[in-house]
């Protein structure tokens, strides 16, 4: 099979995709009317990430908003949770950020907002949608068409406070913590530096927090690819290092003596903190490990399992009232308190409340979470083979427990086994959990061995 | 109700009702045909009159400027004189021009200028109507993408450029009243006030988005509505009227008298002739022929071409520069080469102050200087097929003229001459006839008679 790359992706998670021959500020512009259409005109909070063709996709949105008779609240470079929070805030209609988060360089797209600074769930992205398709948008005359208002400082300012309402920030500027940080150049960059050092009181030895550079490392903060933040933090002698991808949604975690901790970790990390201060239910994907419940039930909760994306587990969130939430195979925590999003900085305030609350260091922490052993992957995976897949799957799982909300989850005694195929590639994702290591290597295997015989 | 629908697309770019015909779309995809057009090299430079969409256009075609690769510089609420002159200035590769001129605030058109802020040849413009048409763009790699800066000075430069060629110190005393149809004028006219000390006073000086004070055309009746009235009282030694983006003039005299928009080129005919007797005079064939006749007084010649900007701007290109004296239409749009042959309103009230002062002659006695000239201009519906024709029996009946046919049929005798023409911009046919003295009424209704017949 040849390999099929989505340079161009409409649908409904919006539009994104290789900016130059896919990516036209034609579509983009036409999208962002789409948009304004949909929201009925008023007022849309813009803002973007540093990747270097921002600039140029934010002049087509605003071109696309204001045709459509909305008026333009421009807040510039910002990361993704601080325009979720502001858009919240005021009295917007929506918000769009112009990022492609985690993705590389050439990529570009639109996260999309409602009012309440919430990305669309599944019916609003549907109905936008349809009404691109159509191409009927709202088209402003010249009395109706409004203005763009510049405003880059409120947004930080707001999204600070919000965060240092749920934490005690005395207690952790008192600590004067020493904190590596890699900002991946991108949208937080500066806020970070701010937030860390002014707001929190760390000693900062931060890399890579020029959002005028390019990003010095793959934009996504996998283990893999934060030797130099490992190595900054033993070299300084750092009691933490975070490290974020280029819009600040995401975060990764390196402790005291250089390890990054996996993004299940980091989660459980921020769900103590949280279900320390108040206890409250915890919405995950299905592919967050089990520690998740384990910790909950330390409290006497209750953890909700949602499809995989960041919308699902929002939505969850929300309809049940939970404390906390996210996504642990990608970094993500979702602190309702101080906004419904994933959110790096609410991340990172809440782990450094955590150290000066118990005096502990990360690394220690972190070993006191229930442990798991994980494994991640991927295999090649034809469209229109998932279904008998799944069906071959749970023959040969046959005393599983089975969850098939979001592909295939089978959910053993010694452990579980999720499949799915991927949104946005041609791919199968695979991932399995199990007490230890080698019972996790024999899930593993099993599995390896029933693709291998199935394909 | 047609106009309000209107979107036409020609060699002169693109113009039309914003919403309900000019649409984003159409911006963005003209803008990056122009992209595409323009060699790289130097930054584009953008501005825009004040009407309210010119903020949604100026964003589109930033976005594809950008996208084709062009480093972009905007330059805020310029007039297009503004533009031509800051692109020569700076060295731009080309510029674009948001604003539609004497058009009613609800229409907006994108004007292009080429290197050294020349307007496009015919061959130059319909190559971009090509590339427009077959929209295939030239959008660069991700990492190519144009930056984008701004250029606040641009009004200080041009005025540096306008005290180089005129002489304002011996200017500024004049006590001139202007009528700046909440244009771009005004910003100018403010700044010489500040810089040089004239004592410019001006009305309907606020810049405005959706309602102008009056119709923005420059005529006598437009000078006659609210500007001349002024002059008296105030003590003024003259009137101007300008358009929204300052390419066109009208005036008023001393007396407070409105002066057809006609005189404008047969005064700076009689003015610049002055300075360099013999050289030529290039207009349109429905341009009064008072220019004859002023022509003859300093041994100078009168090219006639057909009509529409763009023929005057190709048969500038066949003469020398130092050959020509003035060039430009009846509605007070006029170039001349000591401001490099831009249509430039406020260069022309500039040059007819200096005759002012020179002669030492109000402006009421310079127009008594000339002989009458009587003006009569209708309009015929049209009926296509018919046009050749009618233009045939109109020429065998009238075969004692001289006959001039570059643009429709123009019939020459002494004294007197008609022209009947097709308009480029509405579906009628245009009826112009004009004697020395006294109106031609009898002539005139006759030829409308005979139009009308193939109606």
């Amino acid at each position: 099979m040849p390999k099929r790359e989505h340079l161009l992706k409409i649908g409904v998670s919006g539009i994104r995709g290789v900016v130059g021959e896919f990516l036209t500020p034609s579509l983009v512009s036409a999208f962002a009317q789409a948009f304004g259409t949909y929201v009925g005109g008023g007022r849309v909070v813009v803002g973007r990430d540093t990747r270097p063709t921002g600039q140029m996709v934010q002049h087509a949105v605003c071109c696309g908003l204001l045709a459509a008779g909305c008026e333009v609240m421009d807040v510039g470079v910002l990361p993704t949770p601080t325009i979720q929070v502001f858009v919240g805030c005021t009295r917007a209609r929506g918000g769009l950020a112009v990022t492609a988060s985690h993705n590389p360089p050439e990529y570009n797209a639109l996260k999309m907002f409602n009012g309440r600074g919430l990305f669309f769930n599944q019916y609003e992205r549907s109905e936008l949608l349809d009404l691109y398709h159509q191409a009927e948008f709202r088209q402003a005359r010249n009395e109706e068409i409004r203005r763009i208002i510049r405003d880059f400082e409120t947004p930080p300012r707001l999204h600070i406070e919000r965060i240092l309402a749920h934490v005690d920030g005395e207690r952790i500027r008192a600590r004067r913590f020493r904190v590596a940080l890699d900002g991946v150049n991108g949208a937080g960059s500066r806020l970070s530096c701010r937030f860390l050092e002014q707001s929190l009181g760390c000693d900062l030895h931060a890399i890579w927090v020029d959002p005028a550079q390019p990003f010095p490392r793959e934009p996504e903060p996998r283990p893999e690819v934060l030797s130099e933040l490992a190595e900054l933090v033993r070299r300084e002698g750092c009691q933490i290092g975070f490290a974020q991808d280029p819009d600040g949604d995401r975060l990764a975690v390196v402790d005291e003596t250089g390890r990054v901790l996996d993004g299940d970790e980091v989660l459980g990390l921020a769900i103590e903190a949280v279900l320390a201060r108040r206890p409250g239910d915890v919405v995950v994907n299905l592919t967050t490990s089990a520690l998740a419940e384990e910790l909950a039930a330390r409290h006497g909760r209750k953890v909700y399992r949602t499809p995989v994306g960041e919308a699902n587990v929002v939505e969850t969130i929300l309809a049940v009232g939970a404390a906390v939430g996210g996504e642990g195979s990608n970094g993500g925590i979702i602190f309702p308190g101080v906004h419904a999003c994933r959110d790096s900085y609410t991340g990172m305030a809440l782990l450094l409340d955590r150290m000066a609350e118990t005096g502990e260091p990360i690394s220690a922490l972190a070993a006191r979470l229930p442990r798991y052993a994980r494994r991640y992957g991927q295999a090649p995976y034809e469209h229109g083979r998932l279904g008998s897949l799944m069906q071959e799957l749970e023959e040969a799982f046959a005393g599983a427990r089975l969850d098939r909300s979001d592909g295939l989850k089978l959910i053993l005694p010694e452990g579980w086994i999720h499949l799915r195929a991927s949104n946005t590639e041609p791919l199968l994702r695979l991932a399995a959990e199990a007490r230890t290591a080698d019972r996790l290597e024999e899930l593993w295997a099993r599995l390896q061995r029933l693709l291998g015989a199935i394909a | 109700m047609q106009a309000r629908k209107a979107l036409r697309i020609s060699q002169v770019g693109l113009r039309g009702v914003v919403g309900s015909g000019l649409t984003a779309a159409h911006v963005l995809e003209f803008a990056s045909a122009f992209g595409t057009f323009l060699e790289p090299g130097g930054p584009v430079l953008v501005g825009r009159d004040p009407r309210a969409s010119g903020v949604m256009i100026q964003e589109g075609v930033v976005a594809a400027l950008m996208a084709c690769g062009h480093d972009v510089i905007t330059l805020g609420l310029v007039s297009t004189p503004v533009i031509q002159q800051s692109i020569r200035r700076l060295g731009a590769s080309g510029g674009v021009s948001i604003g539609a001129s004497h058009n009613a605030a609800e229409w907006n058109a994108l004007k292009f200028f080429g290197p050294g802020g020349a307007y496009l040849s015919s061959a130059e413009a319909g190559e971009l109507l090509d590339i427009y048409h077959l929209k295939k763009f030239r959008f660069v790699e991700w990492n190519l993408v144009g930056r984008l800066g701004c250029c606040e000075d641009a009004v200080d430069a041009y005025l540096d450029e306008l005290a180089r060629v005129f002489d304002l110190a011996a200017l500024r005393n004049f006590k001139v009243v202007v009528d700046c149809t909440n244009g771009t004028s005004s910003v100018i006219l403010r700044r010489m006030n500040e810089r040089f000390g004239f004592r410019f006073l001006l009305i309907n000086a606020q810049l405005e988005g959706v309602y102008f004070a009056h119709e923005p055309a420059t005529n006598q009746r437009i000078v006659a509505l609210q500007l001349a009235p002024l002059i008296k009282p105030l003590g003024a030694d003259a009137g101007f009227l300008f358009d929204v983006d300052s390419d066109r003039v009208a005036m008023a005299t001393e007396e407070g008298v409105a002066v057809s928009e006609e005189m404008v080129l047969p005064v700076l005919a009689d003015y610049l002739l002055g300075r360099g007797p013999g050289k030529l005079i290039i207009t349109n064939v429905s341009t009064t022929a008072l220019l004859e006749e002023v022509a003859s007084w300093y041994g100078g010649k009168v090219v006639r071409v057909p009509v529409g900007r763009q023929a005057a701007i190709d048969a500038l290109s066949s003469f020398r520069p130092e050959q020509i004296a003035v060039a430009g239409e009846g509605t007070g749009a006029v170039m001349m080469p000591q401001f490099r042959f831009i249509y430039d309103g406020i260069a022309a009230m500039l040059a007819i102050l200096s005759m002012m002062r020179e002669r030492g002659q109000k402006l009421s006695e310079i127009l008594a200087r000339y002989p009458r000239y009587s003006m009569l201009k209708g309009a015929v519906p049209l009926v296509s097929t018919r046009v050749p024709e009618m233009l045939m029996e109109l020429r065998r009946r009238n075969a004692d003229g001289a006959v001039n046919t570059l643009d429709g049929l123009r019939v020459d005798w002494p004294d007197r001459w008609f022209h009947v023409r097709v308009s480029q911009t509405e579906p009628v046919v245009r009826v112009i006839a004009e004697q020395r003295g006294d109106p031609p009424e009898r002539l005139f209704e006759a030829l409308l008679d005979f139009v009308r017949a193939y109606a």
